[in-house]
C-alpha cells in the first residue's frame, strides 16, 4: 500500500514541479509576506519603535507565515483531484488494483511536500528580511526550532489535507479554487482577530491548529519563552486532525459520484 | 473468463443496469452492443471494480472482490485521461509500477508496447497537444501494458484515423488468438459485426439477446446486422428509440 502512494507521490511532485506557471505562483505567495515586510522597513528606516508600522508589521509576520503554510500547496492539490476529474484521468487512475486510501495518501505525501517548501522559502525570506533590515526581533533559537519541528510543520500537513477533502468533492478546477481562495481567509482571519482582539485569546486556543501556530510565534517573535510541551502537543493535535479529514476525503473518494459525476 | 450475473445498479432511483447477466469467455471477443444510455459503459464499470453493483455478482477469473477484479483486468474505459506533463513512456512506466510491474519486466514491456502501437517516435515527448488518436493508443499501451487476461475497451476506436483501426483490430484478434478474453463496446455495427465472436445486445440496461453476429440476424430474421440491432432494440417492450 505505501509503495503505491509513493509510486503516486513521485509521479504528482514530478507533475506539479512542471506546472510553471503553478510553481511562480506558490513562490510569489511565499515570498509576499517578506517582501511586504522588508519594503515597508526600506521606506521607513527609523521607524521600528514599538508601536510604529514596521513593529505593527513585524507582528504581521506571523499571519504573512500562515498564509504561506496554507497556499504553498493549494495549486497543486486543486489539480490533484478536481483537476484529475476534470481531465477525466482520475478513472483510469482508479481502474488500477490501489486502494483509493492509498490514492489520497501518496497525494498527500506530494501537496504537502510542496506546502512545507512554501513554508521554507516563507521563513527563510523573513530570515534575510530580519538579517539585513535590522529589525527589532529577538528569537530565542532552541525556541524557534522547538515551535518550527513540532508545532509549524504540521500546519501544512493539516492545510493540504483539508485542500485534498475540497478537491475531492468539487467537480472540476473553478469549483475547487473558489472553496480553497476562501479557506485561505481561515489563517488570515484568525491571524487578524488575534491580532486586533487580543481577548479572544484563551489557553485551549494554543492547542487548536492555525490559532496555536499563530500563538507560538507571535510568543517567540516578542522574545518569550516556549514551554516544551506546548508545541509538541500542539504539532500532535494538528498531524491528528490532518490524518482525520484525509479519511474523510479517502472515504469520499469511494463515492460513485466520483465516477459517475463525470 | 468474465461472468456477470443478475446484475443491478441505480442512480438516484433511476435505473441504469438491470438483472443483467452474460458471460464473455477466453480466447474471444465479446462485444457489448446498445443505443446511448443503453448502461454499457456502467455495465464495464461495474466489471472493472470501480463502480459497486447494487445487486447481482461479478466474477473474473474465479475472483470476485473489487481490488481482485482490476488486478486482472486492463481497460480502457470513456476517456483517455493520459497526463499531458508527462511523456508517453512516463505515462506508461507510471501505471505500470502502480500494478508493481518489476522494474526489468516493465521497460521491456513499454518498449513493446511502444512498438506494437507505432509509438517510439514519440515516446520522450509530452503528452500536450498530442491528437486524440495519439492520446488513444497511449491510453491503449496503458491497459494492455501489464499483459492481463481479460481486456475491457469502451469504444476504442473514437478518434483513430483507419490505418490505426485496422492495427487496433489486428491486435485484439492477436489477444484473441492468444487466449485473452476482450469485451467492447462500440456503436459502431460494421467493426463489432467484424470483430466479435459473440455479442451482448443491451437496451436500457436489460439485457436483450446475445450470440454470434450470425445468430442474432437468424433470430431477428432479418439479412442485415444493422437491421437487426434495430429490430431487437425497438421491441415495444425494449425500445429506447
Amino acid at each position: 500500500m505505501l509503495n503505491q502512494s509513493l509510486v503516486i507521490a513521485r509521479k504528482e511532485i514530478v507533475d506539479g514541479l512542471r506546472d510553471v506557471r503553478s510553481v511562480i505562483a506558490s513562490l510569489f505567495y511565499a515570498l509576499m509576506g517578506p517582501l511586504v515586510v522588508g519594503l515597508v522597513s526600506m521606506a521607513h528606516p527609523g521607524g521600528t519603535k514599538p508601536g510604529s508600522s514596521v513593529a505593527v508589521l513585524v507582528g504581521m509576520m506571523s499571519v504573512f507565515t500562515l498564509v504561506a503554510a496554507f497556499v504553498g500547496g493549494m495549486n497543486v492539490a486543486m489539480d490533484m483531484v478536481a483537476g484529475e476529474r476534470e481531465r477525466r484521468s482520475l478513472l483510469p487512475l482508479l481502474l488500477n488494483p490501489v486502494r483509493r486510501g492509498s490514492v489520497v495518501l501518496g497525494k498527500w505525501l506530494a501537496v504537502s511536500l510542496f506546502a512545507v517548501a512554501g513554508l521554507v522559502v516563507n521563513l527563510s525570506g523573513f530570515a534575510l528580511v530580519f538579517a539585513t533590515a535590522g529589525l527589532p526581533v529577538k528569537v530565542a533559537w532552541p525556541g524557534l526550532l522547538l515551535v518550527m519541528a513540532f508545532g509549524l510543520f504540521p500546519l501544512p500537513l493539516f492545510a493540504t489535507s483539508t485542500q485534498l477533502l475540497i478537491s475531492t468533492v468539487s467537480r472540476g478546477v473553478k469549483e475547487a479554487q473558489t472553496w480553497l481562495s476562501l479557506i485561505v481567509f481561515l489563517p488570515m482571519g484568525i491571524g487578524m482577530l488575534l491580532v486586533f482582539f487580543p481577548a479572544a485569546r484563551q489557553v485551549w486556543c494554543g492547542f487548536l491548529p492555525v490559532v496555536g501556530q499563530q500563538l507560538q510565534l507571535e510568543l517567540l517573535m516578542n522574545g518569550g519563552k516556549v514551554q516544551l510541551l506546548q508545541p509538541i502537543a500542539l504539532g500532535c493535535a494538528t498531524v491528528t486532525l490532518a490524518l482525520l479529514v484525509l479519511l474523510i476525503a479517502a472515504n469520499r473518494l469511494q463515492r460513485d459520484e466520483i465516477i459517475h459525476g463525470n | 473468463m468474465i461472468k456477470v450475473l443478475e446484475l443491478g445498479k441505480s442512480f438516484a432511483g433511476r435505473p441504469a443496469v438491470r438483472h443483467l447477466s452474460f458471460e464473455a469467455p477466453d480466447g474471444a471477443i465479446t462485444g457489448l452492443l446498445g443505443s446511448n444510455g443503453a448502461g454499457k459503459t456502467t455495465t464495464l464499470r461495474m466489471i472493472c471494480g470501480v463502480l459497486q453493483p447494487d445487486s447481482g455478482s461479478i466474477t473474473i477469473d474465479a475472483g470476485n472482490d473489487p481490488l481482485g477484479r482490476r488486478r486482472r483486468v486492463g481497460a480502457l474505459l470513456d476517456h483517455t485521461g493520459i497526463y499531458s506533463r508527462l511523456t508517453v513512456r512516463e505515462n506508461l512506466v507510471y501505471f505500470g509500477r502502480l500494478r508493481g510491474m518489476p522494474p526489468k519486466l516493465l521497460m521491456e514491456r513499454v518498449d513493446q508496447v511502444l512498438s506494437i502501437l507505432g509509438l517510439e517516435s514519440i515516446a520522450s515527448r509530452r503528452m500536450a497537444g498530442f491528437s486524440q488518436g495519439e492520446r488513444m493508443k497511449t491510453a491503449l499501451g496503458r491497459a494492455i501494458l501489464h499483459s492481463p487476461q481479460n481486456l475491457l475497451l469502451d469504444e476504442p476506436t473514437n478518434g483513430l484515423d483507419v490505418p490505426t483501426v485496422r492495427s487496433l483490430r489486428d491486435l485484439l484478434r492477436r489477444l484473441r488468438d492468444s487466449g485473452t478474453c476482450v469485451v467492447f463496446s462500440s456503436h459502431v455495427l460494421d467493426e463489432v459485426r467484424a470483430l466479435c465472436d459473440k455479442v451482448v445486445v443491451i437496451s436500457s440496461g436489460s439485457l436483450i439477446a446475445q450470440g454470434s453476429p450470425t445468430e442474432l440476424c437468424a433470430k431477428a430474421g432479418t439479412a442485415s446486422f444493422e437491421d437487426a440491432f434495430i429490430r431487437l432494440t425497438c421491441q415495444p417492450e425494449n425500445c429506447s428509440c
